[in-house]
């Protein structure tokens, strides 16, 4: 059974086939596994390192035999980490929903009306969409700036509450919906909002996985418009306080490691919750569009 | 009555495309159009901070022409956008390719051990990669002093000659997995019949590659080469955070972070407009060269 | 609603951004001080001085009821970000903040109103502080001719070594009084030690890809970057004699200093036995004493070697300043702090015992805690040894240029390196003068685009 499928897998004239059935496999799976140890390795030492004391952080390669918590009681000792894991949460979060919220609205009127100023509108999202933001940082800085705003929650908040690109995901996602499905809504009495709500928004749960993922992981690595407008420790998120403690913390790089452990996991958790749906939608703009 | 019940629904209806895109097309107004108008008139200025400006003319962009440094930003951006190009992609697609097979077992773990670096956010993979990029107690030297036995004391953050290297070499860590995901999707939507078809023809493994799989996947690839090329241009926190600065003879300066830190170290926003100006030009110029030589232009027109 | 359509993961974004905004709402935000109490806000960017002022400000605070003193500690690059981005927006700053001596210059590249802090000159010379201290300390916190800092320090440098790894070579570091002999003890003792074919013992720390320790070897033949006047310097004959000299330590057959980084991976060589030797100014060695305690009793402090006989036997390193916001709403009692904090002599052996920062008041060198002998240094008295060469130190003068101008120093040793590795001697001093007067002018053609100047 499996020697058939090889079979037809590999034509007369690969020469791997002359080097016998079992040769290939072999080597692609050592192959395979040597790339995987290679690409973990530094997550793998990065946890080690997270409870290793100072004194063996570079004396063993990997772990040590005498794991600590060393690390997390300096981190937690020194640092707001509660605070700034808050910060994070909340404003990864509270962006996402934003975006969310925006982009599906904006992609379902995008996709399924007429209305006055659709097409200027998508051609000059299309085209900022080409421009990359760094070139909005220092009008945006001087704009947050005269409002006042520098060095608050709403400095990251409110440029941040839409997403061209997620407008885009949605609208193509929502054109597959059915005409049929919104006017049987409507002859049962649907407002367009609950039309909005109760028929688009299901149909399109597995976009809205796979971008409440991409907005995410977005918000949550956010490093250059944060270092900007943020100035008070008890605003910084996690990217922003790991990079300050850099120096401060140059005899205990285990604590540094330790943060960042601490910093991945909440985008590995969400991963793991929204794994199917993410693969199949990052990959779905790409293939239709 | 009914009547009145009548044109409120009418109205709902008139009215809801305008409500849905109202949010997005205030902020977006707001913080994006308007900026980017602003941006065109800031270019044209010598500023300090927010604060005070002098309206310099064409000056930022003549400066720029003889600015060193910035000639070296966008060199390293170049080179570091070509290694992104011709070497991380083809390895994706490589590995794209030996994890298609559908005899290889435990895809789903290489699948999820492959990509799982691109979780990690760019600040934290420069956090860690600046411990394991440290001469002879890195975990990177000691791998490589381990298997051939030299290079315990290469300094790779300090040699100005090896810091792209390194920047190559974490960035292939992080998206090498990311950007498999994209031509395996692909890989998999290429129809299965036309491989047996080519088989019945008698095509070498090559020439099926060549003339079934190439043409099968040109879409995705010509998008993930111009969506990586657009990001190795924006280019910032990796360097910034692994070298805490441009590095040793800014071999690290990326256009992007010599506008980060004209504009908001030393206060010039209007230089930093007007370099965001060059990288606007420069992007558009190179995704349309890139969206014509791969022949998308064609298709989509 | 009869059910939550968009699926688990939002619906769990929502949970978790209502629970973190609440709070945040209600965690005590940048804790307010109580009615009737003055908040003063310090803002520090180096640990030995936070240490230090901890321990002396509880008595300020006694000697002024109502007064409370917050001390915040942050990375060097954050806090002068944060306060030149506070400056630019108005927004709330500390009330005391330290700046480093290479980034000080980024505060005064606008016009001379517009300068964050307050003009301190008035009340400089009205106190008499001006002639307290030594005047060469006021230049680098100074902007056309106004003063906007106080000086901590004075920073003179000597030599740290490793005692014991000395004593087993057998050199005596007081023979070792200039550079050429110095030069040439190092290209003894640098060797490779296990026999693995590669080098495990270097004479000494020098950065062959970076400005840092050029810095002070340049300082002490009298270079340097810009000079009194405000003028770049940096390509003239002494910068071209010093980088010529400092390359072929750093590469070449002739090598004997080497590099690997700063922090845990320094401490960690350090008790390797990988160098031999640091350069030292006098907060480095409070440092070494913080991050390298397992080396206590085996390290020892030597002076300078000299360039030539009778030449300079010191430099200078590094330097801090203390500002005060023209935001701060409490300058009068700011400039007290600020003055209780870097020359009163109550609190100076406290002070001193935990930064070994020698005060740019010279009426203060002769206090008893300076001649104290030190335990980590093998019984050395630390203080009096650099109080012996602090007369000597060498001026820094400072532009908004300055942080630009380390940078192309670094690039320039980074060429130079290169080139010498590559061609060794030949044609060795033109390149070098080449490099610098190339990276000179670019600097030149910044200060002539600057209209605020």
């Amino acid at each position: 059974m499996e020697k058939e499928r090889m079979k037809a897998n590999r034509p007369m004239a690969n020469p791997a086939r002359r080097m016998g059935g079992a040769v290939l496999p072999f080597l692609v799976h050592g192959v395979l596994l040597a790339l995987a140890a290679i690409m973990l390795a530094p997550l793998f030492w990065l946890v080690c390192a997270a409870f290793k004391s100072p004194e063996d952080l570079f004396h063993y390669t990997f772990a040590s035999p005498h794991p600590t918590l060393h690390n997390w009681r300096v981190l937690f000792e020194k640092e707001p980490v509660f605070r700034y894991v808050a910060n994070s949460l909340f404003v990864s979060s509270a962006l996402t929903l934003l975006q969310l919220l925006t982009a599906s609205l904006a992609g379902f009127a995008l996709a399924k009306y007429e209305f006055w100023g659709k097409r200027p509108l998508m051609t000059v999202m299309l085209a900022t969409m080409m421009i990359p933001g760094q070139v909005l940082l220092a009008p945006t800085y001087k704009l947050i700036n005269h409002m006042g705003l520098i060095d608050t929650y709403w400095a990251l908040l409110l440029p941040g509450a839409v997403s061209v690109f997620g407008i885009i995901l949605f609208r193509q996602s929502i054109l597959q919906v059915p005409d049929d499905l919104l006017d049987a809504g409507r002859i049962d009495g649907c407002s367009e909002f609950r039309i909005y709500w109760e028929i688009i928004l299901p149909v399109s749960r597995p976009m809205v996985g796979a971008f409440t993922l991409i907005a995410f992981m977005g918000a949550w690595n956010s490093f250059l418009w944060p270092q900007i407008v943020l100035q008070s420790r008890h605003l910084f998120t996690l990217p922003i306080a790991l990079n300050n403690m850099v120096d401060l913390y140059s005899q205990e790089y285990g604590a540094l490691m330790a943060g960042t452990l601490l910093s991945i996991l909440p985008v590995a958790f969400l991963f793991a919750l929204l794994q199917k749906e993410f693969l199949a939608g990052l990959t779905s703009g790409a293939v239709k569009g | 009555m009914s009547m009145h019940r009548e044109t409120f629904w009418a109205l709902q209806r008139k009215a809801a495309p305008y409500l849905f895109v109202a949010p997005f097309v205030i902020v977006f107004c707001s913080f994006m159009v308007y900026p980017l108008l602003n941006s065109i008139w800031l270019a044209f200025q010598f500023t300090n901070g927010p604060q005070s400006s002098v309206f310099v003319g064409f000056d930022n962009f003549l400066f720029m022409l003889r600015d060193p440094d910035f000639w070296t930003a966008l060199k390293n951006t170049a080179i570091f956008t070509l290694f992104s190009v011709f070497l991380q992609l083809p390895l994706s697609l490589g590995l794209a390719l030996l994890l298609n097979a559908r005899w290889v077992r435990g895809r789903n773990f290489f699948r999820m051990a492959f990509f799982s670096p691109h979780l990690v956010g760019q600040v934290f993979v420069a956090l860690l990669f600046s411990l394991i990029f440290l001469p002879h107690y890195g975990l990177l030297n000691r791998a490589l002093h381990a298997v051939f036995g030299v290079g315990l004391d290469t300094k790779w953050l300090m040699n100005a000659n090896l810091v792209m290297p390194a920047l190559v070499l974490t960035s292939l860590w992080m998206y090498v997995g990311f950007n498999m995901i994209y031509f395996l999707a692909a890989l998999q939507a290429v129809d299965r019949n036309l491989y047996e078809a080519a088989m019945v023809d008698g095509a070498s493994r090559w020439q099926q590659f060549l003339h079934v799989t190439v043409p099968g996947i040109k879409p995705i690839a010509v998008f993930v080469i111009i969506m990586s090329t657009i990001g190795s241009f924006q280019l910032f926190e990796l360097p910034f955070v692994l070298l805490k600065g441009p590095g040793p003879d800014n071999s690290a300066l990326t256009i992007v972070m010599y506008l980060y830190n004209t504009g908001f170290s030393t206060g010039d926003l209007g230089y930093a407009s007007a370099i965001g100006w060059v990288l606007v030009l420069i992007i558009l110029t190179v995704s349309l060269a890139q969206a014509k030589v791969t022949g998308l232009w064609k298709k989509n027109v | 609603m009869s059910r939550l359509p968009f699926g688990p993961a939002p619906t769990l974004l929502i949970v978790v951004c209502v629970l973190t905004a609440a709070w945040l709402a209600l965690a005590p935000g940048p804790d307010v001080p109580p009615d009737g109490v003055t908040r003063l806000h310090v803002l520090t960017f180096a640990q030995t001085h936070y240490d230090a002022y901890k321990v002396i400000i509880p008595e300020f605070e006694a000697s002024h009821p109502g007064v409370h003193v917050k001390l915040e500690l942050g990375d060097e690059r954050a806090v002068t970000s944060r306060l030149q981005s506070a400056f630019w927006a108005g927004t709330k700053t500390p009330d005391l903040v330290e700046v480093e001596i290479g980034a000080v210059g980024m505060f005064f590249r606008g016009p001379l109103d517009e300068i964050g802090f307050t003009d301190l000159t008035d009340r400089v010379h009205e106190t008499g502080l001006y002639d307290r201290i030594v005047q060469s300390r006021f230049a680098p916190w100074s902007s056309r001719g106004r003063i906007f800092g106080l000086p901590h320090d004075v920073h003179p440098v000597m030599l740290a070594y490793r005692r014991d790894l000395f004593e087993k070579e057998g050199v005596d570091p007081a023979d070792l009084d200039t550079w050429d002999k110095f030069v040439a003890a190092g290209r003894r003792m640098t060797r490779d030690m296990d026999g693995d074919g590669i080098v495990d013992q270097y004479m000494i720390e020098l950065s062959d890809s970076a400005h840092g320790d050029l810095e002070p070897l340049l300082f002490q033949r009298g270079g340097g970057y810009f000079d009194a006047d405000g003028a770049l310097t940096m390509d003239n004959a002494i910068a071209v004699e010093t980088l010529a000299w400092y390359v072929p330590l750093v590469v070449g057959p002739g090598q004997i200093a080497n590099s690997l980084g700063a922090g845990q991976i320094l401490t960690q060589a350090m008790e390797d036995g990988f160098f031999l030797c640091l350069l030292c100014p006098d907060w480095r060695s409070a440092v070494i004493e913080n991050d390298m305690p397992r080396l206590s009793g085996k390290m020892g402090l030597m002076p300078l070697p000299r360039a030539e006989p009778g030449g300079r036997g010191t430099s200078t390193w590094g330097g801090t300043m203390v500002g005060i916001p023209k935001q701060s709403p409490h300058p009068d009692l700011a400039w007290e702090l600020a003055l209780y904090l870097y020359y009163a002599p109550e609190p100076f052996e406290e002070r001193f015992r935990n930064t070994n920062i020698l005060p740019p008041t010279r009426d203060a060198w002769d206090l008893p805690a300076i001649s104290e002998p030190r335990a980590y240094w093998g019984g050395q008295r630390i203080g009096d040894m650099f109080v012996s060469i602090a007369d000597e130190t060498p001026p820094q003068y400072t532009s908004p240029y300055t942080p630009l101008a380390k940078t192309k120093l670094g690039e320039a040793v980074l060429q130079c390196v290169d080139y010498y590795k590559h061609n060794g001697e030949e044609g060795f001093r033109d390149f070098v003068a080449q490099t610098l007067k190339e990276k000179a002018d670019d600097i030149r053609a910044l200060l002539e685009r600057n209209p605020f100047l």
